[in-house]
């Protein structure tokens, strides 16, 4: 099914949680709504469920006007944070449940509701947990078994909110996998909440990411990190160095020599920053404070001996072996051929008459 | 090191009195309080024999106390039952202007003095009161007759059940509500098969204290009842007037039975307590 939010609007009491949100959801799309907490990602999520009401604005389910239905009416599946299993019930009455629950002409025979809990169970992979309680499961149990039953009604939306919030880094990841491939399985349009940028890299086909009650960028997880096209967006998403006022002045990298303003920031990722021994063109002398050689990827911390300015930059370890190792006090030359300028929301680097991408998308280049 | 041990040693003994010294006033203060006054109650009702203490209560204005205590009871626990539960829903699962006002207001049966509550419903339903030429219109008889009794009643137990969903349905909040409206529960599905399970213990524990102070109170009802004998007396009110003829034994036997019960209440408690962990 696909959902479209047409100038949705929600404010709580003078809170104004969800402003003018506009978002296209194609069926089968596996989108996430990241952003950090108070961004409004829930209260958006709660929107689309009819578990809350919008102050203004359309929710469109297959083109069909759905703002005023009920949130039995929209039949979506809802995966609560905390799982919301019902604590009196059995983990197999839990899955029966909406299937119990349905008048007694749609109701599914006893028979086909058994054969269908086994079958969910089957599918989050707990056969024979079905005549559990939910406290005798642990938190990545619990979750499955909430997904399970929001599975039973066959919804044709999934909704997530923070679904692996509450479990621990190691399950987590092993859900993020299984619930990925769940969805390759069932190809239902499924919208997760999450604040963690790497679980929404990681997992969505579409990431929204959303700050004040507002999108600020949609678009594939490669996308919004490559391109940014706000400074939040930028500094949100993955590691960023951020540079501002006089470090910018003498930062003419095109040959244009143009004033900053205070309002403008220069953002650039760790590994776009290229390292060198040697001065090139527009390089910047740096000493290196600390380097941090874990995993595939060498950071490396540095502090700009021009403005005394700290920064970050990251080179794989391939990269830092060429260049024979690094430590402390070592003094190089940085180059932030790939700084990307905001002046407040807007794009600077487009003055200079090039389009954003052709900035970020130049491969770093470590010259030694 | 060995000053230390000592001093130690001095610590923990200091401790220990402190503890003994207040386990015991704590014992001694029940005890005074509390088991002697259950004692006096039940060797002054038997002390002239098992015989008197067994006539006394089945002498038929003893009976008709009992009987019209439990039908007191019998309408004011279910009544407060149904009021709690839908006051405590509204309360926890909504918000609304006036919220907090509602949750004062449950409160006023407790803050004010049983006679005070008494007199209002005098001064509503009484020959003189607001009500008063209304109900003498259509000769429908509240104060000095068992309908007074049980209003005043319902009012004085109002708040047992309620207060004690409160907290319970805040805790639980609405989520698991909420998840079974998204699996297609209608309203009444919901309340049955979600709601209801989870606080039915709150429920039972609050009837049974309801159902104890409905069947124990005195003040209010001593005020609207009128002391009929044989006709709107109920079982305190029934004590109060043998004791005040001097008879005793009488009056211990009645007062032995609403002592059984609370000792049956607190029994039933400790049961629910258990059993809902």
């Amino acid at each position: 099914m696909s959902i479209v939010l047409k100038g949705l609007s929600k404010t709580f009491g003078q809170f104004p949680a969800v402003k003018k949100v506009e978002l296209e959801i194609p069926t089968g799309d596996f989108v996430a709504l990241l952003g950090p907490s108070g961004s409004g990602k829930t209260t958006l999520l709660r929107l689309i469920a009819g578990l809350e009401g919008p102050n203004s604005g359309e929710i469109l389910f297959n083109g069909e006007d759905f703002t005023a239905k009920s949130v039995k009416e929209r039949k979506v599946g809802f995966v609560f944070q905390h799982y919301a299993l019902f604590k009196h019930m059995t983990i197999f009455d839990n899955i029966a449940f909406g299937l119990k629950v349905r008048p007694r002409k749609h109701r599914p025979s006893k028979e086909a509701i058994n054969s269908k809990v086994e079958e969910l169970l089957k599918l989050v992979q707990l056969e024979g947990l079905g005549e559990r309680y939910p406290s005798q499961l642990s938190g990545g149990q619990r979750q499955r078994v909430a997904l399970a039953r929001a599975l039973a009604v066959e919804p044709e939306v999934l909704l997530l909110d923070e679904p692996f919030g509450a479990l621990d880094a190691k399950v987590r990841q092993e859900l993020r996998g299984w619930l990925r491939e769940l969805h390759q399985k069932l190809n239902i349009t499924t919208v997760f909440v999450t604040h963690d940028q790497e679980e929404a890299m990681e997992m969505a086909d579409t990431v929204v990411v959303m700050n004040n009650g507002r999108i600020e960028q949609t678009g594939s997880p490669e996308n919004v990190y490559e391109n940014p096209v706000t400074p939040f967006v930028y500094s949100f998403l993955g590691r960023v160095n951020e540079f501002r006022g006089n470090s910018l002045e003498n930062y003419t990298p095109y040959g244009v020599d143009k004033p900053f303003s205070d309002k403008e920031v220069g953002y650039i990722r760790p590994h776009e920053i290229g390292l060198s021994r040697t001065f090139v063109n527009n390089s910047y002398p740096a000493e290196v404070s600390h380097v941090n050689k874990v995993g595939a990827a060498v950071r490396i911390e540095l502090r700009r001996l021009d403005t005394d300015d700290l920064f970050e930059a990251e080179l794989s370890a391939e990269k830092y072996n060429i260049m024979g190792g690094l430590k402390r006090g070592d003094q190089l030359f940085a180059e932030f051929q790939n700084l990307v300028i905001f002046n407040g929301n807007t794009l600077r680097n487009s003055e200079f008459e090039l389009p954003p991408s052709n900035l970020v998308l130049r491969p770093e280049e470590v010259r030694s | 090191m060995k000053s230390e041990l000592v001093s130690r040693q001095k610590k923990q003994s200091t401790a220990s009195i402190t503890k003994w010294v207040l386990i015991g006033s704590a014992l001694s203060f029940l005890g005074i309080f509390i088991l002697v006054p259950l004692i006096a109650v039940f060797t002054e009702a038997l002390k002239k024999g098992v015989e008197l203490y067994f006539l006394a209560l089945t002498e038929p204005e003893a009976l008709s106390a009992i009987k019209l205590t439990m039908i007191t009871a019998a309408i004011a626990v279910p009544l407060n039952t149904l009021f709690g539960l839908i006051a405590a829903w509204a309360i926890t699962k909504f918000e609304f202007k006036g919220k907090n006002m509602l949750i004062t207001l449950i409160d006023i049966p407790f803050a004010v003095s049983p006679v005070i509550a008494g007199l209002v419903f005098v001064l509503l339903f009484g020959a003189q009161g607001v009500f008063g030429p209304l109900l003498a219109a259509y000769n429908i008889k509240i104060i000095f007759a068992v309908p007074g009794i049980v209003i005043a009643t319902i009012f004085i137990t109002f708040p047992f059940v309620v207060r004690e969903l409160i907290p319970i349905m805040q805790e639980q909040g609405s989520e698991e509500e909420l998840a079974a409206l998204t699996l297609g529960a209608s309203g009444w599905q919901m309340f049955r098969k979600v709601t209801l399970p989870n606080i039915k213990w709150g429920v039972l524990y609050g009837v049974i204290l309801c159902n104890a102070r409905a069947m124990g109170e005195f003040g209010a009802v001593s005020v609207v009842s009128g002391h009929i004998r044989g006709l709107t007396n109920t079982l305190p009110l029934h004590v109060e007037i043998l004791y005040n003829e001097y008879n005793f034994t009488a009056a211990f036997a009645c007062a032995s039975l609403l002592a059984i019960l609370a000792l049956f209440t607190l029994f039933l408690k400790t049961i629910v307590e258990k059993a809902g962990g």
